[in-house]
């Protein structure tokens, strides 16, 4: 019998336990709730934490100048451990929490398994990170982006590769691992190559590879050689292939995106072999406008650290875009918030000026090109995007 | 003994009322919780029973043969993605999925024969994958069941134009309920506890035990461990396609080394072998994880809920060595068991690594 | 043999050395215990840790930082033997492998907890990135001193096993425990110091991992921890030798498949590599060097 007891004591524990968790109904002086969804566990942590630690900094400022509305914001997180199951039940759980809008994700298959479900509850789910350009298409009329399209960061640093680096012929790296690295190695071949340059060859590796050495003599052995080198990696791989390739007394060109937007890719290789790299990233790294050089001195004031990557400010962005709805609509109905997104134009963003003029929804942001040389990163010029230019996408 | 145990006892000589009492009291927990509670708790309780029917089938296909296979996820992928394919819906099909075959590509599938699609290609490539793998023991056999995994990721990755590569297959429809995933582990404990209390599972327990002395009584070994290891597959894969409807999305990264871990983790909790011990302990795992959250969030403490799952794990192994239930089931405990009773059966039941002896 | 060739062999080579050293640790606790220990390449990670965060932050020079590296691995690993593998040495094999699981779990989401998952950069004092020509092919003096630190600790640790009278012991325990119990032989001592020196040689391992490629995070011990397993397993799992041999064949496959298949089947690499790795099984059951198992009466 005992065994049996235990058996049922536990189904009514469980029981218990998942009815516990229910939701409270809203009301004028509760604070305003907004869920921030991110993997702060596995393998997606090293991209994720940061862009949760900005926002917490962004509604922590938020609240000490009075809040929004006059209500306090709550932000509610989630780790999502790296899985997409943990992923779609923690969007089922925060949005029968009452939040009235919700951040999340550096990569778009996690905001795939997030949100449709927001879309389906009427509560717009605006991305810090992610850049796929077809996300808002895909989702649906409650998905924002905070950052700009895949296609328009390949864009620029092709156009900068072509023109300023006057590189005919190059090799190209993709992490095939993931989605972002594959559209960025996509849209910059495309471009490449409508500029009248040649890809000489390609190679992959995976994410968490760390030997790059057989790439790297794949590269040498190329006749005639290539002029530069387009890499398209996450943050955690921007540095140890700079390192590996300056290592091997290769001093080629290499360009990328905003995967190598971070102190890593000067850093590992150190300052006497941190030079003659480019990448296109949001306007922020290197940028002297206010809102910027403030961000990043909040920044390391809150967490005695300068910000790691690009995602960083990005998630600042996020909350900012949506107190921003808030205060312009008047209202923390989601509905309302939502229409307000929508209607954002030239928001001050650290990462840029955010407007949805733009039939596909994505914001279309100016484009740092950034150099790193000597280990110092230096802003070259920001490209432009057309702005309500429709690309010509496919799923 | 008490009136209401006489009143169990009866019942336990008559499994059928049993089995029908069991499924309505399911029925009605089900129906009540499809009206009371938020879609949140029914996701959770969703995913504890994707859980079991995982925990179930590899507890059958490991626990009762000794096999260590490590394989489940790839499974779980072939089924997801095959089920995925089918119920995805015709009109998007042609321009996402351009690389499929005529009939495939204008047909739109329910629920149920997608997920049966998915189970019986989860089933054949084990078959196929089985045949020359499963000759391997112990480790060797948990080495390459960890390469079937990775070898069905990279090909999935790779086969953009049927499966959309990396950015995976978004926006499947939301078909998966309680109904249906609990159907499922009904049917998932059904098949193996009737398997298990067989004579086939007498020759299944046997081959575990002393694989020489089961071929020396005419057990066919090969054949049974294949059919044991086609049948927890085709599981995995009805398991996968369930999870794919659940989640609506799905990519080559949703099931990979770590989940076969977590299986594995559930199945070791249980008890190697007891169907109702793997249940339980998919289960527990489920709520854990889930219960100890607002702990994690109210402490900023990232990581805290791995960090007590493991010392959970180490502790039961530490002081329950033969798992929560050992090969035995919790209540079957009077009637005829196969084996011995869970109390002595610590030492002697090397479960998951047999005859390794070199 | 082209230079090209001759490039890619050495850069299998070097990257075969590390796996190699990870892979013979944790063969050598298998031997003995028969135990698939899982939390091996955290081991590694903490010896990183310490090299990078503690003993080269405190500027100590590097004849001192190795020997530090290699007791904080020998200790860390010990302990783990004693808190939570000792006491289970009666119970099912399948549950030391679980249980390595689980401490591999606990250590790294401490790690995440404790440092962050972001990767820091890391460097190695001295000059070892100097390159030097080999018959047109291209070496770093750390990549030379990778391979022979790999080869000296394998060289060291086979005439250990065969010559001292605690490697005798341990050949003795991995035979036959119980026998070896009846011999007068202090089991525990003999099985802490089989992890010693498995956990030694993980700590060298992640000292080499952070000195040649300069980042180390909390998570970097999975993926050598898991290629350690995988070439542990082709080379027969117990056979030092066998493991030696299966790291380097793991490197250089991996290296290989990218430096000589045409580029679209880069991606495929892992399914090459796992693809191979059961063929190579199937062929050969036990593994390259592993003994066959017999079957039990």
């Amino acid at each position: 019998m005992k065994r049996r007891d235990l058996l049922t004591g536990v189904a009514a524990g469980a029981l218990a336990l998942s009815l516990g968790i229910g939701g409270a109904s809203a009301q004028d002086d509760e604070p305003i709730r907004i869920a921030a969804l991110y993997n702060l566990t596995g393998g997606m942590s090293s991209i994720d934490a940061p862009a949760l630690a900005a926002a917490e900094l962004r509604v922590k400022q938020i609240n000490e100048a009075g809040g929004l509305l006059g209500r306090e914001v709550e932000l509610i997180s989630y780790d999502t451990r790296t899985d997409q199951g943990e992923t779609a039940t923690a969007a089922q759980e925060a949005v029968s929490e009452d939040v009235v809008a919700g951040i999340g994700y550096g990569d778009t298959t996690f905001v795939m398994a997030a949100a449709p479900t927001f879309q389906e509850n009427g509560i717009p789910f605006v991305t810090s990170g992610a850049t796929h350009p077809m996300l808002p298409t895909w989702v649906g009329d409650y998905m924002f982006m905070t950052a700009f399209g895949d296609d328009d960061q390949s864009y620029a640093i092709a156009d900068y590769a072509s023109e300023e680096l006057d590189l005919d012929r190059v090799m190209v790296w993709t992490d095939e691992s993931m989605d972002f690295t594959k559209a960025l190695s996509k849209f910059f071949k495309e471009r490449f190559k409508e500029n009248g340059g040649e890809i000489a060859e390609e190679v992959s590796f995976m994410m968490g590879d760390t030997d790059f050495s057989s790439q790297i003599s794949r590269m040498e052995s190329l006749d005639p050689p290539v002029e530069g080198v387009f890499i398209s990696a996450i943050p955690s791989e921007a540095g140890l292939t700079v390192r590996q390739i300056r290592e091997a007394g290769i001093d080629i060109p290499i360009v990328s995106g905003d995967g190598f937007d971070t102190p890593l890719v000067a850093e590992t290789p150190g300052p006497e072999l941190a030079n003659d790299v480019y990448f296109s990233s949001h306007t922020y790294r290197g940028d002297d406008r206010p809102e910027v050089e403030q961000f990043i001195a909040d920044y390391e004031e809150e967490y005695d650290r300068p910000p790691e990557n690009s995602f960083t400010p990005l998630g600042y962005d996020a909350i900012g875009l949506i107190a921003n709805a808030i205060e312009t609509a008047g209202s923390a109905d989601p509905a309302d918030i939502r229409d307000a997104l929508e209607q954002t134009r030239d928001y001050k963003a650290v990462t840029g000026p955010i407007s949805y003029t733009r039939e596909n929804m994505v914001p279309p942001k100016p484009i740092s090109i950034i150099e790193v040389q000597g280990g110092e990163f230096n802003v070259l010029e920001i490209w432009r995007p057309e702005e309500g230019l429709e690309g010509e996408l496919q799923e | 003994m008490t009136g209401g145990t006489g009143m169990m006892d009866r019942l336990r000589h008559n499994p059928a009322a049993l089995g029908i009492g069991l499924l309505l009291i399911g029925a009605a927990l089900i129906a009540g919780a499809e009206a009371w509670l938020t879609p949140f708790e029914r996701t959770v309780i969703g995913f504890a029973g994707i859980n079991i029917i995982l925990a179930v089938s590899l507890s059958f296909s490991n626990g009762l043969t000794g096999l260590f296979s490590l394989g489940h996820p790839a499974f779980m992928m072939l089924g997801g993605y095959t089920a995925a394919i089918l119920t995805f819906p015709a009109m998007r099909k042609s321009t996402m999925l351009p690389g499929l075959p005529e009939f495939i590509a204008t047909s739109e599938l329910s629920l149920l024969p997608a997920t049966l699609a998915g189970g019986v290609v989860a089933a054949v490539a084990a078959l196929i994958a089985g045949f020359p793998v499963l000759r391997l023991r112990g480790h060797y056999l948990a080495v390459a069941t960890l390469g079937l995994i990775v070898i069905v990721q990279v090909l999935i990755n790779n086969m953009d134009s049927i499966t959309r590569g990396a950015i995976g297959l978004a926006g499947l429809p939301r078909l998966s309920n309680l109904w249906w995933i609990y159907g499922w582990v009904a049917v998932t404990l059904f098949v193996t506890w009737q398997l298990k209390h067989a004579s086939l599972g007498r020759a299944l327990m046997s081959i575990r035990e002393n694989e020489l002395a089961s071929a020396s009584i005419g057990v066919r070994r090969a054949r049974l461990k294949l059919f044991a290891f086609v049948l927890g597959a085709f599981f995995a894969g009805v398991a996968g396609a369930l999870w794919a409807h659940l989640v609506t999305n799905l990519t080559p990264n949703s099931f990979g080394i770590v989940t076969a871990f977590m299986i594995v983790v559930m199945v070791v909790l249980g008890g190697s072998g007891s169907l109702i011990g793997a249940a339980l302990a998919a289960i527990a795992l489920s709520v854990i994880s889930e219960a100890a959250r607002p702990i994690e969030r109210a402490i900023d403490a990232y990581g805290l809920v791995q960090i007590v799952t493991a010392t959970l794990l180490i502790a039961v192994l530490l002081f329950r060595p033969q798992g929560l239930f050992g090969s035995g089931e919790p209540v079957t405990r009077r009637m005829t068991t196969p084996g011995k009773p869970p109390s002595k059966t610590s030492h002697e039941h090397r479960g998951g690594f047999p005859n390794e002896t070199s | 043999m082209s230079a090209y060739v001759l490039q890619q062999l050495i850069n299998g080579l070097v990257l075969g050395s590390m796996y190699a050293l990870v892979a013979v640790g944790f063969s050598m606790i298998y031997s003995i215990v028969r135990l698939i220990n899982f939390a091996h390449g955290d081991v590694a990670m903490i010896g990183a840790f310490s090299t990078f965060l503690v003993f080269a932050a405190a500027g100590l020079p590097l004849w001192v930082i190795v020997p530090a590296t290699l007791a904080v691995g020998a200790a860390v690993a010990a302990i783990i033997e004693f808190l939570v593998f000792r006491p289970q040495r009666q119970a099912p094999q399948v549950n030391g492998f679980i249980t390595s699981l689980g401490v591999s779990i606990l250590i790294q989401n401490v790690g995440i907890l404790l440092l962050s998952a972001q990767p820091r950069s890391v460097r190695l004092p001295g000059l070892l990135r100097t390159n030097h020509d080999f018959f047109g092919a291209r070496v770093t003096t750390l990549d030379i001193l990778i391979v022979a630190a790999t080869l000296i600790s394998l060289l060291v640790l086979t005439l250990f096993v065969k010559r001292t009278r605690l490697g005798i012991a341990m050949r003795a325990t991995s035979e036959n425990v119980s026998a070896a119990q009846l011999m007068g032989i202090p089991v525990n001592r003999v099985i802490t110091a089989a992890f010693a020196v498995g956990g030694a040689l993980a700590g060298l391992a992640g000292l080499m991992w952070g000195g040649r490629y300069g980042q180390i995070d909390p998570l970097m011990g999975f993926v050598p921890g898991l290629k350690a397993f995988v070439a542990a397993v082709i080379g027969g799992v117990g056979s030092l030798a066998g493991a030696a041999l299966g790291g380097y064949l793991l490197g250089m496959a991996e290296i290989m498949i990218v430096g000589m298949l045409p580029s679209e089947y880069g991606s495929y690499r892992d399914a090459f590599v796992f693809g191979l790795l059961i063929l190579v099984l199937l062929v050969m059951p036990n593994g390259l060097l592993g003994k066959p198992a017999e079957e039990r009466a």
